[in-house]
């Protein structure tokens, strides 16, 4: 086969220019940088949440359900109350008419159910893990301890544990609603007028075409940021303190305000540094306010910070939907529709933007093809589990993995190459700016150009002969090749489409700069990291903006009252949405610095330009002294000699709205062995290139890029969220939990190609989330293509060895039958533990 | 979950039947409990266990839902609350009695529900733990037994 290579040569030759690693001269966008708060970071010698000690401080423990459903009969607090050590007990009774609703900022439809969602459960508990009362006590231990003291009647209930089942309505998860269903969304191409009618594309395809059917299995998640939750709430003073181990300190503060009815002038929550997130501290949560509560209720400060096994059980989980898919063709390999019905897993509750994350992937099926005619269809459901929110990706993942997947399954049927079979269906990069079926305009990419590198980097050719030859010998380990072209849709957001999808914010971002006397400059932003770099990628983008030395730079983030407006880190927007309003700040400090430069210069504004930090006058040659921005600053701070009416300060504001989503690309590609009497697979080689347009730091994009790869891994391979018939979480722990560790992984080859953004003056795209996208698909199809000539063609996520070996048996091509004693521990009827293939193969093929 | 075992003793099946339907004699052969009170029909107690890294003590009751003293078959149903808040244990336990040789092979099912930290941490030893337990607990019948403790 052939991949089309025009206009590959640019993009790779741009490339270089963007990979400068000498830190001595020249532009510092593009520079890879070390991390200026590594140091710290590293060594934990910092403001970690857990490490803040206040005078007088209290410790809070949690008493948690350990029924999946159950009403509250009694509760008896008196051993609790007299533990030594213990100041309070608060259980729901006691703060139910103080407590509020933990806040959903996204109701998807207008008619979307949900129960309330209290802090700490008043009569009944909807999942296991639930608050249903807290100590608050002199020590951690002595909370911990009269935590245990609680003694709490409960009358457990059926519970809804399947999603599947629930959707049904067999079990209800909150009898009071009357059914699980919580919302039904709908987007459809032709309703829509983006597209064609998604039915008539099957009923062609059934007739004279090929129609893939399948349906697919997106377990249950936990986003296991390394620094558990932590908050410290101080009442002292005038306003409460809130520090807290969270992502979204501006929009904490104004839910709390809504919440807990207190001015939200009187809140300031500051997130100090912050130990991964993931999404899954894009929340409010229960402990936030039940921290709040406490320390109002003692006057004093109070901490609370969660064990391992405590965050694992209650902290949002993640993914969790079943895909019913249809994929509608034509006998040559083109694309003329699909269809796509979910059911979406929301656990007991909904938080921020639990309802949200199924609609973020619903535009982003179609990913980077051009088929006319789309449905999507989604339900969202409760069950009594850990509610679900946003992880990394954030319905994105969901739905990269299912059009991989099935264009897989599409170039297996016609018996041809995946990648051909993907270019005759793919956006070619001279029809960019492109308007997919969904009506989003991409705004620039190059399939070919990354997919011709991914092949060259990968041996694609040679590989495949190989497995040509591992199948004909009939190999034990079998060797498959995966493929995932993905792309995403990120820099949330433009504000008018939240609005439009009923989202209850905006999506811009705020950014200030500050001129200081001394020549120092400090920034200030609304985007606040949670350990991607921000304090040195926002350093190389203002020094190059205002000609000042990297390290003159200081960025400031995370606290509402040093930065007071901002929307935080989600959704790969930081850099293109934060990062811009940035560049904005920056260029209005230089605007407002030109009628002092023409004083100083005596000049004409119109006259001047500015390079490198200095003004000086245009055409004036060599010799001529130029007036430098943080001179100018110093002569603001005098105020001695200013021109008439102008104000003594440099500084600047700035607030963008970005006018369009960045679509970043990448072609992965990966080859996996699989052992087919053991079940037992191995990654061989994985080679990622991607297109995240303009690079402003090529070592944190590396950081990144490797980070969600073995994320996006570890969904295909070990991860998931296991529950028992009683709806206990029995993956609790990092013992079952199988989180992987570099030790699992092996070197990755990464490369990038540059289709710069047009949606933003860095030219810039996300890459947070797009490693943990792209690799979910390429391993899961480098192990079906593996066990392809054994009649396979799906196998279960998380694909560990047990799955793959049960699948093969399941083929008709395995050995003999295990004896019990080797069988897993886990029962067969528990929910969640989804029996291998059987879905996919039941899918059946046209 | 399901726990299936199996064993066999040295004595008849009357013998065998009249020491395990004997509660308060049988309950102190289990590693960790004690029964506090028992007639005919109920009992009373508490079980210590350790399962991985939790230890937790249920308090509960338990009474006999069937009992073919004829076919040597019982069901015993008993529901436990674990002490500091460690969530909630039930047990339903089916035990039959089948001749085997000079002695008498005891089959025990035992459906289990077990909720909180220690299904949470120790479901994945539950199998391993019982099994150790329940060899113990076959040593002691045994003695019992032999010392002729179990004759009527």
């Amino acid at each position: 086969m052939s991949i089309s290579t025009e206009g590959v040569a640019e993009v790779v030759e741009e490339r270089a220019d963007v990979d400068r690693t000498d830190e001595s001269s020249g532009p510092e966008v593009g520079k890879a940088r070390r991390r200026k708060e590594d140091q710290r970071l590293i060594t934990g010698r910092t403001r970690w949440t857990d490490n803040l000690q206040l005078p007088g401080m209290l410790h809070v423990a949690t008493v948690r359900s350990p029924y999946a459903h159950a009403t509250i009969t009694g509760m008896d607090t008196t051993a609790a109350t007299s533990s030594p050590g213990v100041v309070a007990v608060l259980t729901g009774q006691d703060v139910k008419d103080s407590q509020g609703s933990l806040p959903c900022a996204w109701p998807i439809t207008e008619d979307q159910k949900a129960p309330p969602h209290p802090a700490i459960a008043v009569d009944r508990v909807a999942f296991s893990g639930e608050v249903v009362a807290v100590v608050v006590a002199r020590t951690a231990a002595a909370a911990r301890d009269g935590a245990e003291l609680v003694d709490v009647d409960y009358d457990e209930l059926p519970a809804a544990l399947d999603l599947r089942e629930s959707a049904a309505d067999t079990t209800l998860a909150h009898p009071d609603l009357g059914t699980n269903r919580s919302a039904h969304w709908v987007f459809d191409s032709a309703e829509a007028g983006t597209g064609e009618d998604v039915e008539a594309a099957i009923a062609q395809a059934r007739e004279d075409g090929v129609l893939i059917e399948r349906e697919y299995r997106q377990q249950r998640l936990i986003p296991s940021f390394m620094e558990p939750r932590s908050v410290v709430v101080d009442p002292t003073g005038e306003q409460f303190t809130m520090w807290s181990a969270t992502q979204v300190p501006h929009i904490l503060r104004l839910m709390l305000a809504l919440t807990l009815d207190v001015p939200e002038s009187k809140v300031r929550v500051i997130a100090p540094d912050v130990g991964g997130g993931f999404g899954g501290k894009l929340q409010v949560t229960p402990e936030e306010v039940i921290t709040f509560l406490a320390a109002r209720h003692t006057g004093k400060p109070c901490k609370w910070t969660e064990t391992r096994s405590e965050s694992l059980l209650s902290a949002h989980h993640g993914r969790d939907q079943w895909q019913k898919l249809t994929l509608a063709a034509t006998k040559d390999g083109t694309v003329t529709g699909l269809k796509v019905e979910l059911l979406a897993d929301m656990g007991a509750y909904l938080g921020l933007v639990t309802p949200g994350v199924p609609i973020l992937g619903a535009f982003m099926f179609n990913a980077i093809y051009k088929f006319p005619a789309y449905r999507f269809e989604c339900t969202n459901v409760f069950t009594n589990k850990t509610w679900t929110d946003a992880y990394r990706g954030a319905g994105r993942p969901e739905a990269t993995f299912a059009i991989e997947r099935l264009m897989d399954e599409l170039a297996a049927e016609l018996g041809r190459d995946p990648l051909e079979v993907r270019e005759q269906n793919w956006i070619r990069h001279e029809e960019f700016p492109f308007t997919s079926v969904c009506g989003l305009e991409y705004d620039s990419g190059n399939y070919e150009a990354a997919t011709a590198r991914a092949k060259e980097l990968f041996g694609y050719d040679e590989l495949r002969a190989e497995q040509a030859r591992r199948r004909e010998s009939n190999d034990r380990v079998q060797l498959g090749l995966g493929v995932s072209t993905f792309t995403e849709m990120c820099g949330l957001a433009p504000s008018r489409v939240l609005g439009s999808l009923s989202y209850g914010a905006g999506g811009w971002e705020h950014a200030s700069v500050r001129m200081l006397p001394s020549g120092k400059v400090e920034v200030i932003t609304g985007s606040s990291a949670h350990g991607q770099g921000h304090e040195t990628a926002w350093s190389q983008i203002v020094a190059d903006q205002l000609g000042v030395p990297f390290e003159d730079v200081e960025v400031l983030h995370g606290d509402t009252q040093i930065s007071h407006k901002g929307l935080d880190t989600y959704g790969s927007r930081s850099l293109v949405v934060g990062g811009q309003a940035v560049v904005k700040a920056a260029q209005k400090v230089i605007e407002k610095a030109r009628p002092l430069a023409a004083h100083v210069l005596e000049a004409n504004m119109d006259d001047l330009e500015f390079s490198s930090g200095t003004f000086t006058v245009k055409g004036a040659g060599e010799g001529q002294e130029g007036v430098s921005i943080t001179e100018l600053a110093l002569k603001t701070f005098a105020a001695h000699d200013l021109p008439d009416g102008m104000e003594p300060s440099l500084d600047a504001d700035a607030t963008f709205d970005p006018v369009n989503f960045s679509f970043p690309h990448g072609t992965h590609l990966c080859a996996m062995e699989v052992d087919t009497e053991t079940g037992e697979s191995r990654m061989r080689s994985y080679v990622a290139v991607d297109d995240i347009g303009n690079v402003v730091n090529p070592l944190i994009v590396e950081g990144q890029v490797h980070g969600g790869l073995v994320q996006g891994i570890a969904q295909a391979l070990w991860e998931e969220a296991v529950y028992d018939e009683q709806g206990t979480l029995v993956s609790g722990s990092f013992v079952d939990y199988t989180l992987p560790t570099t030790a699992d992984t092996i070197s990755f080859v990464t490369d990038r190609t540059v289709s710069p953004s047009t949606s933003n003056d860095l030219g810039a795209k996300g890459v947070g989330e797009a490693g943990c996208i792209a690799s979910t698909p390429a391993v899961v199809n480098a192990i079906v293509d593996a066990l392809r000539p054994l009649g396979i063609h799906d196998v279960t996520m998380p694909c560990t060895p047990e799955r793959v070996w049960r699948t093969i048996q399941d083929s008709g091509s395995g050995g003999g039958a295990t004896l019990p004693d080797a069988q897993p521990h886990f029962d067969e009827g528990a929910p969640n533990q989804d029996q291998p293939a059987d879905a996919g193969q039941e899918g059946g093929q046209a | 979950m399901q726990l299936e075992h199996s064993f066999v003793v040295p004595a008849d099946p009357d013998t065998t039947w009249a020491l395990l339907t004997d509660l308060k004699t049988v309950g102190g052969c289990f590693p960790g409990a004690t029964v506090t009170e028992a007639d005919a029909e109920t009992f009373a107690g508490n079980v210590k266990v350790k399962l991985g890294p939790i230890a937790v003590t249920y308090e509960g009751t338990g009474r006999f839902v069937e009992r073919d003293d004829e076919a040597h078959r019982a069901v015993i149903d008993g529901t436990g609350k674990g002490l500091r808040g460690l969530g909630n244990a039930g047990a339903q336990v089916t035990m039959q009695l089948v001749p085997d040789g000079p002695g008498t092979r005891v089959d025990v099912l035992t459906e289990l529900n077990i909720t909180g930290k220690p299904a949470q941490f120790g479901r994945g030893v539950m199998q391993s733990v019982s099994d150790k337990l329940l060899g113990q607990f076959v040593g002691c019948v045994e003695n019992k037994l032999a010392a002729g403790d179990g004759t009527p």
